[in-house]
C-alpha cells in the first residue's frame, strides 16, 4: 500500500504526466483503423438485435393494437362490413403463434407491423368468401413480428382457420413446398396447379421467405377449404382450435 | 479515436464514465431510432412475397 501511494503522489523522480506519448503515425494509423472495425462489429451486432428482437416488439404492439380495434369494431354489432382495418385473423395451431390480423396488401409498411396480408399484386388474392378462388397470404419469416416464423411446422392435414366477424374458415393443409424462387407467381394463381390441384376451389396458400433469416427463396404452403362454421354468440371456437 | 475522446471528456474517471455510458446510450437510440430502419429496405433480407422484386415497385410485373 505504502509504495502504491508514493506512486499515485508523484515524486519528483517520475516523468510528468501530461506530456503526451508520441506514437509513431503508422501505430496510431492501425490503432484507428482497430477501433473502427470493432465498432462496425458492435453497430452489426446491434443490427442483428434490432432486426430479431426489437422489430418483433414493435410489430406485436402494433398488431395487437390494431387487432384489438378490428374486434371491437367486430363487437359494436351490424353495421357495414370496414375491410380497411382487417378483414379477420388467421389461426394456424401448427405455427402456435397465436392469431395474425390479416389485411388487404402485402406492402412491407403494412407487413411490417406485424400482421399478414393478402395479394393485390402481382396476383390478385380471392377472399375467404368468395366462391372460388385462392386466398393467398404473405407474413414475415423474422422480424417484424415473425407471423409465420414457423411455416415449417405444418404438415398435410394441418388446419389453418381464418377468422372473420360471422364466419370460420377451415382450411386443411395439402401440399407444402419448401423452397421456390421468388419469381414463381404460379403458387398464388387463383388455381394453383404447381400444388396439383387441376380444378376451381377455395384454396388458402401462405408465403413466406426461406431459409430463415435470409429472403433467398420462397416457401409456401397450400390449403384446402373444408368446411366454415358460423360464430356464434360466445364465439366458440371450432374443434382444430381447442 | 476512444482514447482522445476519454481524454477530452471533462471531469474525473466516474464523470467520465457516466457521460460515456449517456453517449453510447444516445448512439444506440439514434441507431435503432433512425439510421436502423433507413438501412433494413435496403438489405434483402424482409422480402415475403412472390413477386419477385424490391419494395416500392408495384406494378412493374414479374
Amino acid at each position: 500500500m505504502a509504495a502504491r501511494t508514493e506512486h499515485d503522489e508523484r515524486t519528483d523522480t517520475s516523468p510528468p504526466p501530461p506530456a503526451p506519448r508520441r506514437r509513431h503515425p503508422v501505430a496510431a494509423a492501425v490503432g484507428v483503423f482497430g477501433e473502427l472495425l470493432i465498432t462496425a462489429g458492435l453497430v452489426l451486432g446491434l443490427f442483428v438485435a434490432y432486426s430479431l428482437w426489437w422489430t418483433n416488439v414493435l410489430a406485436d404492439r402494433e398488431a395487437g393494437k390494431q387487432g384489438d380495434t378490428v374486434r371491437s369494431r367486430w363487437a359494436e354489432g351490424p353495421g357495414a362490413l370496414d375491410t380497411k382495418d382487417g378483414i379477420g385473423f388467421l389461426h394456424v395451431p401448427a405455427m402456435d403463434n397465436g392469431e395474425v390480423l390479416v389485411k388487404k396488401g402485402t406492402d412491407p409498411e403494412n407487413l411490417n407491423n406485424g400482421i399478414a396480408g393478402y395479394y393485390t399484386d402481382p396476383v390478385k388474392s380471392a377472399l375467404p368468401w368468395d366462391d372460388k378462388g385462392n386466398f393467398t397470404l404473405a407474413a414475415h419469416r423474422d422480424g417484424h413480428g415473425a407471423k409465420f416464423h414457423n411455416i415449417h411446422k405444418l404438415k398435410n392435414g394441418d388446419a389453418v382457420v381464418f377468422e372473420t366477424k360471422d364466419t370460420w374458415y377451415v382450411y386443411k393443409v395439402y401440399k407444402t413446398l419448401p423452397e421456390t424462387s421468388k419469381f414463381n407467381v404460379e403458387v398464388i394463381q387463383p388455381v394453383p396447379e404447381e400444388s396439383g390441384v387441376k380444378k376451381p376451389g377455395r384454396y388458402i396458400t401462405l408465403t413466406t421467405c426461406t431459409p430463415v433469416y435470409t429472403s433467398k427463396y420462397r416457401y409456401i404452403v397450400w390449403g384446402e377449404l373444408e368446411r366454415t362454421e358460423k360464430v356464434d354468440k360466445d364465439r366458440t371456437k371450432p374443434a382444430e382450435l381447442r | 479515436m476512444y482514447g482522445w475522446i476519454w481524454r477530452h471528456l471533462p471531469g474525473n474517471a466516474w464523470v467520465r464514465g457516466l457521460i460515456s455510458l449517456v453517449l453510447i446510450l444516445a448512439v444506440v437510440y439514434v441507431l435503432f431510432q433512425y439510421v436502423f430502419p433507413w438501412a433494413e429496405p435496403l438489405l434483402p433480407f424482409g422480402d415475403v412475397t412472390v413477386d419477385g422484386q424490391g419494395a416500392g415497385e408495384p406494378g412493374a410485373g414479374r
